[in-house]
Formats: C-alpha cells, sequence, structure tokens
C-alpha cells in the first residue's frame, strides 16, 4: 500500500514532527501545548513510519525499542516529583522554586520542578502509546501469519 | 525419636514477641502507665491517641500473655498439621505472622483512645482472624465460615463508625476522654451508644450475631484457643468497656446489654449442653461467658464494671486452655467427639488435672480465679435484685453442667481410643495457665487490682473492688453452692435432658439468624449476579449500564438545583455564527454516525464529530483544550483502525451485514434520548447561569504568575491539580499494561 512518495514524505515528516513535539513541551509553561500533547504529537510521528514503513522496517530504522520503557520511566519521574517535598515536611505536589522566588531559564525552558513533571507526562504518554503501537503491529502481524500457515 | 523438624524461626519469634510485649506492658503498668498522643490528620481531627489505662493494661496483658502460651503450642501444632497436609512450611512464617498481627491489633485496640483509631484496629483484628479462620483454604467451610465471621464484624463495624460519626457531629471530637466529659444524655447519645455497643456485641457473639463463632471453629486450635479468649471475641466487650463512660449514660442501652447478655447466656449454654463436638461445645460456652460480661456491663455501676473486667480475666485463662486441651485430646487420639473419647485421666494426668483446674475455675469452685469471678457476678446480681438473682445462679448452674460434662467426657468413664504421647509443648502452656488460675485463686490481689483499675477506667471514678474467701453463709456463697447443685444435677439428668436440647438445637438451625444471613447473602449474590448479566450481555447494554444510571442522576441533580437565571435563551451575536456553524457541522455529524453500517466509516465519521468539537473548543477560546482533541481524535482514529485490521478477515463485513432488530433500535434510541436530553439541560443549565463574579477560572488565571507560567492550562495540569494529572497519566500506564496483557501476555516488547 506504500508508496515512494508515502515513504518519503513520512521520512521527511519524522524530524519536523518531532521537533514540533519537543518545542511543545518547552514552550509548556508559557504557550499552549503541554506534556500530553508533546507526547500524543511524538507517538504519532512514530506511528506515522509505522504506517508508511510496516513494522519490521519502521523498527530496523528507529530506536524505537526503548521507547515504551519510557512510560515506566515517566511515571517514575512524576512519583518521584509528587513525593520528595515530603521529606521536607512539606505536603506533595509542593513545587520548588516557591512563588516569588527566582527561576533559572534557558531561553523559554524554565528549571522548576512542574516543569519535570511535565516532562514525566510527556514520557509516559510518548513511552505507552508508542508500546500500544507496537503491541497491535506486532499482534496484526502475527495474526497475518498464522493466516498464511492455513 | 526425632519429632522435631527443623524449623523456621517464625514461632520462636512471635513467642519472643509477645513474652517483650508482655513484659513491657507489665512495666509501663507498674510504673504508672502512660500515653502517647501524635497528630495524624490535624486537619480530620484524627490523632494517634494511645493511653495504657487500666483497661488497656488487662486486655494488652492478655493478649500479649495468653498469646505467649498459645503461640507456643502452636509452635508443636501447626508444622505437623501442615505436613499431615502436604504443605509448604513457609505457610508457617505466614501463620504466625498473622497471629503478631492479631496480637499487635488487639494492643492497639486496647491502648486507642481515638474512636476512628479504635475503628482501624477493630477492623485488623477482623482482618486477621479472616486469614487465621481459612488457614485452611483448601477447605470450602473454612472459607464460608471466614467470610462469615468478617462480614458478621465487617458490617456491624460499620455500625461503630456510624456511632462515632454521629457522636462527631454533634461534639466535634473523636476523643473518648474528651467526649466522656462532654455528653449528655439524650436522644443522639442513646442512639451512638446503641450503635457502638451494637458493634461490640456482634464481636463477642452475642444472640442474635452468635452464629459465626461456632462456625469459626473450623480454624487450627491454636486460632480458636486465642481468638475466643484473648482477641476478636475480647475485642467486642472491650469496646464496651472502653466506650462504657458513653455508654452508661443512656439506660435503654444498659437494659438491651442486660436483656441480650442473659439471651446469650441461655441460648450458648443450652446449646453447649447439647454439644458432642468438643470445640462446637466450648464455641457456644464462649458465647454464654462473653453473655455473662454484657450482662455485668448491663446490670451497671462501678461493682460491675470492674467485675466484668475480672470475669474477662478469669474466662481468658481458663477458655484459651481449654480450647488447648480439646485440641490436645484430638491430637493424641483421633477423636474430635466427646463420644469418641474417654478416660484419658489414666493416659494423660497432667493434661486432666490442668484443664480440671481450668474447668474448675470456670465453674468457680474455690481456689481459683474463678470463684472470686462468680463471687463478684453474683455481688452484682444481688444487688439488681431477686429475679436477676436467681437467674444468676441458674446460668451459672448451666456453665458447671456444659464444663463438668466436657471435662467427664474426656477424662473419666471407660478408655475409648488409646492416646499417643504428647510433645511437651501441647500441654505445658496449658498446665501453665492452669497454674496461673490456681494463683488467681490464692493471690487474688494483682488480679483484683487489675479489674479494679480496668473497671475505674470504664466508669472514670474508683470501681475498687476486692475479693477474698468468707467462711459464713452470705448471699454469694450461697448462690455458689446452689449453682452448683443444679450443675451437679444436670449433669446427672444428661440422658433425660438431650432429647430437649436436641430439639432445642434444631430449632435454632430452622428459624436462627443464621438463615438470616444466608437468606441476604443469597439474595445480594443474585440482585448482583443480575445487574452483571444485564450488563455485560453485549457492548450495547453495557454502555446504556454507564449511561441511563447517569443520566439519572443528571436529572436528580438537576431537580435539585435551583433554577433561577438558568435555561434562557440568549441573543445571537455577529461574532457568534462561526461558533455556531461548528456547532451544527457537530451535531449533523453526530447524527451521521447513527447511519452506517461499515465499521471503518463509522470511525471515520466519529472522528469528524471529534475535530467538531475540537475546532469548537477553538472558537471558545481554548488552544490546549482544542490541540489535545485534535490528537486525541487522530489517536484514536488510527488506533481503531488498527485494532480492525487485527481482526480476522470478514468479520467487520459478517457484522456489518447483520439484520438490525427493531425492538433493540428502539431501545438504544430511548437510552440515547435519555443521557443525551439530560446532558443537554445540563450543559443549558450551567452555561446559561450568569458567570459568577470570580470563579475558580479567575484565581487560576490571577495565580498562574505565582507558579512562573504564562499558560494557565499546563500550570493547572503541572502544578495547580497536579495530583489529578498523577492518576490520569497512572491510568494511561495501566492502559498500556492492560493491552501488553491482552495481546502479548504482559511482555511490554
Amino acid at each position: 500500500m506504500s508508496t515512494i512518495v508515502t515513504r518519503t514524505v513520512s521520512r521527511l515528516l519524522l524530524a519536523p514532527v518531532m521537533l514540533i513535539a519537543l518545542a511543545v513541551l518547552i514552550k509548556g509553561y508559557a504557550d499552549v501545548g503541554d506534556g500530553f500533547s508533546a507526547g500524543v504529537i511524538a507517538a504519532l510521528g512514530i506511528l506515522l513510519q509505522y504506517l508508511a514503513f510496516g513494522r519490521e522496517e519502521a523498527e530496523r530504522m528507529l530506536p524505537i525499542r526503548i521507547v515504551p520503557a519510557l512510560a515506566f520511566v515517566g511515571l517514575l519521574l512524576a512519583l518521584v516529583v509528587a513525593t520528595i517535598p515530603i521529606i521536607g515536611g512539606d505536603p506533595i505536589f509542593t513545587h520548588f522554586p516557591a512563588p516569588g522566588a527566582d527561576v533559572v531559564k534557558v531561553g523559554t525552558l524554565e528549571l522548576i520542578t512542574a516543569v519535570a513533571f511535565d516532562c514525566a507526562v510527556f514520557l509516559l504518554v510518548l513511552g505507552a502509546v508508542t508500546g500500544i503501537i507496537h503491541n497491535l503491529a506486532l499482534a496484526g502481524d502475527e495474526s497475518e501469519r498464522s493466516g498464511d500457515q492455513r | 525419636m526425632l519429632r522435631r523438624p527443623t524449623g523456621s524461626l517464625a514461632a520462636p519469634v512471635s513467642i519472643a514477641l509477645a513474652l517483650a510485649g508482655f513484659a513491657l506492658t507489665w512495666l509501663l503498668w507498674a510504673g504508672g502507665g502512660g500515653t502517647v498522643e501524635t497528630a495524624w490528620a490535624p486537619s480530620l481531627d484524627l490523632n494517634l491517641s494511645f493511653q495504657l489505662d487500666g483497661l488497656a493494661a488487662l486486655y494488652a496483658l492478655l493478649a500479649t500473655g495468653i498469646g505467649a502460651a498459645v503461640f507456643t503450642y502452636a509452635s508443636a501444632y501447626i508444622p505437623p498439621r501442615l505436613a499431615e497436609q502436604g504443605r509448604s512450611r513457609t505457610e508457617e512464617i505466614r501463620f504466625f505472622g498473622l497471629l503478631v498481627l492479631f496480637m499487635g491489633s488487639m494492643v492497639g485496640l486496647a491502648t486507642a483512645q481515638d474512636l476512628i483509631l479504635l475503628f482501624v484496629f477493630w477492623d485488623l483484628t477482623a482482618v486477621a482472624s479472616y486469614f487465621l479462620i481459612s488457614h485452611d483454604r483448601d477447605s470450602a467451610e473454612a472459607r464460608i465460615s471466614a467470610i462469615m465471621a468478617l462480614l458478621v464484624t465487617g458490617v456491624t463495624a460499620m455500625l461503630l463508625l456510624i456511632g462515632s460519626l454521629v457522636l462527631y457531629a454533634e461534639y466535634g471530637t473523636f476523643s473518648i476522654p474528651l467526649l466522656a466529659e462532654q455528653v449528655q444524655s439524650g436522644s443522639t447519645l442513646t442512639l451512638a451508644g446503641a450503635l457502638i455497643a451494637l458493634a461490640g456485641l456482634a464481636k463477642c457473639a452475642q444472640v442474635p450475631f452468635q452464629f459465626w463463632l461456632p462456625r469459626a471453629m473450623v480454624a487450627p486450635t491454636p486460632v480458636s484457643a486465642y481468638l475466643h479468649s484473648a482477641a476478636m471475641v475480647a475485642a467486642g466487650v472491650l469496646l464496651i468497656g472502653r466506650a462504657y463512660p458513653l455508654l452508661e449514660r443512656s439506660q435503654l442501652v444498659l437494659d438491651m446489654m442486660l436483656v441480650i447478655g442473659g439471651v446469650s447466656i441461655l441460648v450458648g449454654s443450652l446449646l453447649a449442653l447439647g454439644r458432642d463436638h468438643l470445640k462446637l461445645l466450648l464455641a457456644y460456652s464462649t458465647i454464654s461467658q462473653y453473655g455473662y460480661v454484657v450482662f455485668l456491663y448491663g446490670l451497671g455501676g462501678p461493682i460491675a464494671a470492674s467485675a466484668a473486667a475480672f470475669y474477662v480475666i478469669a474466662h481468658a485463662i481458663a477458655k484459651s486452655a481449654l480450647f488447648m486441651t480439646a485440641g490436645a485430646v484430638t491430637r493424641a487420639t483421633g477423636g474430635k467427639l466427646l463420644s469418641e473419647v474417654g478416660g484419658l485421666a489414666r493416659q494423660m494426668p497432667a493434661l486432666a488435672i490442668a484443664s480440671g483446674l481450668c474447668v474448675a475455675s470456670i465453674v468457680a469452685l474455690p481456689v481459683t480465679l474463678g470463684f472470686f469471678a462468680d463471687e463478684l457476678f453474683f455481688k452484682a446480681a444481688v444487688e439488681r435484685g431477686t429475679v436477676v438473682a436467681v437467674f444468676a445462679v441458674f446460668a451459672a448452674g448451666l456453665t458447671f453442667a456444659y464444663l463438668g460434662r466436657f471435662w467427664l467426657g474426656i477424662f473419666t468413664g471407660p478408655l475409648q481410643r488409646p492416646a499417643e504421647a504428647l510433645a511437651t509443648r501441647l500441654w505445658a502452656p496449658i498446665a501453665a495457665l492452669a497454674a496461673v488460675a490456681v494463683l488467681g485463686g490464692i493471690l487474688s490481689g494483682p488480679f483484683s487490682g487489675l479489674a479494679s483499675d480496668a473497671g475505674a477506667a470504664s466508669v472514670l471514678g474508683p470501681a475498687e473492688v476486692s475479693v477474698a474467701y468468707h467462711l459464713d453463709l452470705r448471699a454469694e456463697n450461697l448462690m455458689a453452692v446452689s449453682a452448683w447443685a443444679i450443675g451437679a444435677t444436670l449433669i446427672a439428668c444428661a440422658g433425660l435432658l438431650a432429647p430437649a436440647l436436641n430439639r432445642f438445637a434444631a430449632l435454632g438451625d430452622r428459624f436462627g439468624t443464621e438463615r438470616i444471613y444466608f437468606a441476604m447473602l443469597v439474595l445480594l449474590n443474585g440482585a448482583s449476579d443480575r445487574i452483571h448479566d444485564f450488563e455485560v450481555r453485549d457492548l450495547r447494554t453495557r454502555i446504556a449500564a454507564v449511561l441511563v444510571p447517569a443520566g439519572l442522576l443528571l436529572a436528580a441533580g438537576v431537580i435539585a438545583t435551583p433554577t433561577e437565571g438558568a435555561y434562557v435563551v440568549g441573543e445571537i451575536r455577529q461574532r457568534d455564527i462561526g461558533l455556531i456553524l461548528v456547532l451544527v457541522l457537530t451535531a449533523v455529524a453526530a447524527l451521521a454516525a447513527t447511519f452506517p453500517r461499515r465499521h471503518l466509516t463509522m470511525v471515520l465519521v466519529l472522528a469528524t464529530v471529534g475535530y467538531a468539537m475540537a475546532a469548537t473548543y477553538a472558537f471558545f477560546g481554548a488552544p490546549d483544550v482544542a490541540l489535545v482533541a485534535v490528537l486525541v481524535e487522530t489517536t484514536f482514529a488510527l488506533l481503531f483502525i488498527g485494532v480492525f485490521s487485527l481482526l480476522p478477515a470478514g468479520v467487520l463485513r459478517r457484522e456489518s451485514l447483520l439484520p438490525i432488530i427493531r425492538r433493540r433500535q428502539r431501545r438504544d434510541l430511548l437510552v440515547g434520548l435519555i443521557s443525551g436530553g439530560l446532558a443537554f439541560a445540563v450543559a443549558w443549565g450551567i452555561l446559561s447561569r450568569p458567570t459568577p463574579d470570580r470563579g475558580v477560572a479567575a484565581e487560576y488565571i490571577e495565580r498562574a504568575p505565582d507558579a512562573h507560567a504564562a499558560d494557565v492550562v499546563t500550570v493547572i495540569l503541572a502544578d495547580f491539580r497536579a495530583l489529578d494529572t498523577l492518576g490520569e497519566i497512572t491510568v494511561v500506564a495501566i492502559a498500556f499494561a492492560g493491552v501488553a496483557t491482552l495481546l502479548r501476555r504482559g511482555r511490554i516488547w
């Protein structure tokens, strides 16, 4: 089904899609979008490659193998951000720096714990959606193969 | 003979823990008690408040002291039993761990001074007992009994919680000492007191909740010994003793306890008298014995409170020993029924003497702790009047009869089955407890002191009782002698009584409260099954099961909400035209989604609805939401198509060619109208209402700069409502794990 045009276009779109996802994530605290949107955009970029190239080639071409594991990295990071304030006697999800305090900025990106939490959401959504895509694709391949045997 | 298996550390560690707990409680108590008070959740008025007062010391000493004896017994009883059943030795660790949890929660319950804390430990004892009763989890009987104990005590525990909340609503505190200072007699107190008392009565297996206790004796003997004496059942009277300052303000509650205690004495005794099964006989006797305690609390007054505490001590020591005796006899001979054993006195002299002393203690023969317990019981009864006194004598006579029958049946008469030699640890704890019972009959000081202090904690005033032997014709002595005489007569005419007793038991089986329990269980199960069957019949009923109740709840909400200013039709301005066009598109797409028969078309039309909604958000000025809506819609449409490609070829085509059933179509239309119509009503009502001056939205926008943010939506997700987000992303992770489980047996790659 995939033609040379779809393959080329998909290939060309991958880098911009990832860039947009990254931008949405970084600008999350300043502009439209957040970790969730960024995660879905990045996962859709990967889905595009699956559609254009098929599972095997897409997974050979890109380091997708590690992506589903990111879901659990993200969950862990979220829990860490949530629970670390307890050590200092604060309620969970007390973000640092406190209101009014100075914030270190790298361009638009603000180095605050809330942004770390947003990144955790990004990782989790990206990992989970990619993992689901991979599993569906793999199951599809397997059912096709067993269909061939019959 | 190498019978001792190379063991785990579980048993020695638990025995050491029990002994250490006993020593620590003793030392702290001798040092004048102690208090621990720490905030738990101050915003909810919850405190971790513990105090080692007389009542706490009494039950903590019982839980740890009898715990040590029972754990020692269990260390010789459980490993061979596990081996017989072919179960792993690691289960020993689980068993002893649960016993220690049981003990710990009893100590916590004894020392807790806060109603909510009390409730927590209360349920912990129920949880521990559930797992201990269902120790033989392959046996259906054990499982039924365990769930029954859990349900009866767990459901009634809710009464304790409700009673506590009633008191909190009135007086603003959960602390029992503070409540005791503040409460006023009245209907609120009577209601709360009755609820709390009922929870306690269910736990100590009083009529009409008595049926769970005899069932619970399917547990291994050490569990029964512990559960019937120092844990679980004792927790019931502990609660009554703890809440007594509140309960005694209401004469109605006291009278209720008096009646229930009296009925329980009679029912328990009469059923115990006719039983052939050793442990069952003891189980019914427990109901009757705790009936004494409840009866005493119901009599009211300081002497009765102290007498109740004294009775608990005397009963716990002897009853745990008697259960262990039953277990030892069964272990040695294989006989579980009175009619299967007999004449064992010569074969097991140590056991015969030790358990004989314990029986003597419960039936109140002189030179035992129990004699004083009954002396106090008679004294309190006499104060109340002749009727109560006569009843007390009759009750004590019944006790004498059934326990006499128990001991005589095992150890005297013709030898039925020869006994094997017993491991030391199967009789030494019984002997130790018997020694304590006799010691208490000689040196009663420490015991009556403890009971007086416990009584004082219950009535919040002096409740000194002193006990001694009096060789004169005072009422208590005459009553004791009459009770023995009645008991001896009853034993002598046991044969004559047997048919009547059996008929009484059969009557209980037919009309007893256990029938109600099972009937309710069947009813609830049936209702749950019917709802479940309807819900899972097909995808349509499943969706209807969500939409229709949600719609009806919304309807209730709509009816209950004041409609002032709502449901007005606003004017249409020029700039709204774009929004209206998009909304019309959404509506048309939604309607269109009901027509296609092909699944792929359906998905694409549904995606159109989603995109149109996204456009609506954009027109409303919510670009964040619009972005998410577009992304989610895209992902879902693609995932739908991906899943379709997994289905075997032809299935979808075949499904789409199935004829549509008219009746079902009408039903679906109705479901759609109910849910959609009410959602419309709610949306209209909310959106047409004039906006409040300062909504939560305004506050979020105002506070966003404080959180170093320019984008309000992101800061709500990551900061203001971060806990919600954490919950949601956890759901995403679980959904991922679910897909991996369904498709690939849990492999994520």
